[in-house]
């Protein structure tokens, strides 16, 4: 052997092997086991983190449906329906027709007729029955207007409601502040669903922030030990993060799937009713709720962990 | 040679009151001293802020090169595995064996020790200090005296330049302290500078090493090894 030089190749493979199996070991495992030691001082956090992430994700829901339900209105609310009056002549109908299909606040002119009017009225609850009480079709014929912006209806509906061709007694369907009424309705409705979910999250963080202190200090001598031999601090601080993330998932999770049972259930329930209910809000939607839901959770668990270690575990 | 533990005119007050005003002190490599004096003279104060629990108030402290006095929070893991530290109350987890206890603080710092080969300098550490043989044994398990060979174990497994000991016979009874008083001097033989806080004065006037004396938070004596200083003073305290 005397001459030779051996040179050894170094494990790469192997050592991250090692540095991930150490990593794994120190900061999952640990967190893990010390999460089911402290499961009894944990409950608190994570009942009140449930309550709060499946408020949130119902609200969520609830809002997203509104704004759908905010843009159903706005274009409903555009849409000029200018009711014909029942012995029109034709020369009339098409006057007016021609009148507003040349302005260019207008974006679409179609012309329903009495009987178009009935059949949309049979869709609409509550009608059919004055329909039916009638001995002829009440409902007039009508031009609908897709007036292009919201502000202009009022307008148009100024312009038309004298016009030979217009029902005297019912001119439009324009009901001057309604879309404003609605409007301030859904913005309520939001800003108090947005004051609740502040409110209980503020709880549930402060909640939180208060289990990982008493998880802190149940393991204060293991924290100080870790600390003096050198771990470094992502080390000794990871386990409390993830515990953490633990708590918050778990409680992400069950509320994620509470959210999106309910979902399916009010869509399964009564899917014509609901649709009209809460527009928009699909078997898709209520998946991407509860996984943002669940995400909330984890995010929610670990961020609430790292504000209780700054306060609490200064090294 | 350089300095493993260098203090420059340290300070430390906490609030008005002075622990520690204007030490000077070097602790060379293979050098066992211990730091005496009276109960509040400074002696933990002195080091906490080798092992940067604490910052001084004024002056510096380098521990092996690095700059514990201006040291970011983020680097301090980095100076405390080049300290081995052992402590009165042993601070040995209850939920880890002996063997576990002394290659955790291998692995801690160094992400890239197997579980083996943690598990075998551990037992090497072990069965210096003379407890190979319980190495599977948790800490309840073992005597006070055991306890602490098991904490000085933990302290030189990773090999660090320096160890400060704070009143490490506080809790051991006469014998056990001369044989972890041999185990001190042993690592120093081997070239680890070590630091003993002690109230001990048998052990530190037979030893006849190195004695640094606190008083009022003032370095009073440095009594080189070797002679026998005045300690009546420690009788009282």
């Amino acid at each position: 052997m005397a001459g030779d030089v051996v040179t050894a190749r170094f494990p790469r493979r192997r050592m991250a092997q090692i540095v991930a199996m150490n990593v794994f070991r120190y900061l999952f495992r640990g967190a893990v086991r010390n999460w089911l030691r402290n499961m009894s001082s944990t409950a608190p956090a994570l009942g009140s983190m449930t309550l709060l992430l499946l408020l949130s994700g119902l609200i969520g829901l609830s809002g997203f449906a509104l704004v759908n339900l905010e843009r159903v209105e706005a274009g409903q609310a555009s849409l000029l329906h200018v009711y014909i009056r029942d012995n029109a002549t034709s020369t009339d109908v098409d006057a007016l027709w021609d009148r507003l299909a040349q302005d260019s606040r207008i974006a679409s002119v179609n012309y329903t007729t009495k009987a178009e009017a009935l059949q949309r009225a049979q869709r609409i609850p509550g009608l059919p029955q004055i329909a039916d009480a009638a001995d002829s079709n009440p409902f007039p014929a009508s031009l609908d207007v897709q007036v292009k912006n919201i502000d202009n209806v009022a307008a148009i509906d100024a312009m038309v409601r004298n016009d030979l061709a217009v029902d005297p007694v019912y001119p439009t369907s324009y009901d001057r502040g309604a879309y404003a009424r609605i409007q301030a309705v859904l913005f309520g409705i939001a800003v108090a669903g947005l004051v609740f979910v502040a409110l209980l999250g503020f709880v549930a963080v402060t909640v939180t922030i208060n289990s990982i202190r008493a998880a802190i200090h149940s393991r204060r001598d293991e924290v100080s030990i870790m600390q003096l031999v050198g771990a470094p601090r992502w080390m000794v601080r990871g386990p409390f993060v993830i515990e953490g993330a633990i708590t918050g998932g778990l409680a992400g999770a069950a509320a994620g799937l509470a959210v999106f049972g309910l979902a399916m259930a009010g869509i399964a329930a009564g899917s014509d009713n609901f649709t009209q209910f809460a527009p928009g809000v699909t078997v898709s939607v209520a998946a991407l709720a509860a996984v943002l839901v669940f995400a909330t959770g984890v995010g929610l668990g670990s961020g609430s962990s790292l504000v209780s270690l700054r306060r609490h575990l200064e090294s | 040679m350089p300095s493993i533990v260098d203090l420059v005119g340290v300070s430390r007050a906490y609030g008005p009151r002075l622990a520690l005003d204007d030490v000077h002190l070097a602790l060379e490599p293979g050098e066992l001293a211990f730091l005496v004096g009276p109960s509040g003279a400074g002696k933990t104060t002195l080091l906490k802020l080798i092992n940067r629990e604490i910052r001084p108030t004024k002056g510096e402290v380098w521990v092996d090169g690095i700059a514990a006095h201006t040291l970011k929070p983020s680097r301090v893991p980095d100076l405390r595995r080049r300290v081995g530290v052992v402590f009165q109350d042993f601070k040995l987890l209850p939920r880890l064996t002996a063997r576990e206890n002394v290659a955790l603080a291998l692995q801690v710092g160094d992400l890239r020790v197997s579980d083996q080969e943690a598990s075998e300098r551990a037992l090497d550490a072990l069965d210096a200090v003379g407890l190979g043989d319980r190495g599977g044994s948790f800490p309840h398990q073992l005597s006070g005296g055991q306890q602490q060979r098991v904490a000085v174990a933990r302290a030189v497994v990773a090999q660090p330049p320096l160890v400060i000991a704070d009143e490490p016979t506080g809790n051991l009874d006469l014998e056990n302290s001369w044989e972890l008083m041999d185990l001190f001097g042993d690592i120093a033989a081997f070239g680890t500078a070590v630091l003993i806080a002690t109230h001990n004065v048998e052990i530190v006037t037979r030893l006849q090493r190195r004695v640094l004396t606190l008083v009022a938070g003032r370095l009073v004596r440095d009594q080189p090894a070797g002679r026998t200083g005045r300690l009546a003073w420690l009788a009282t305290s």
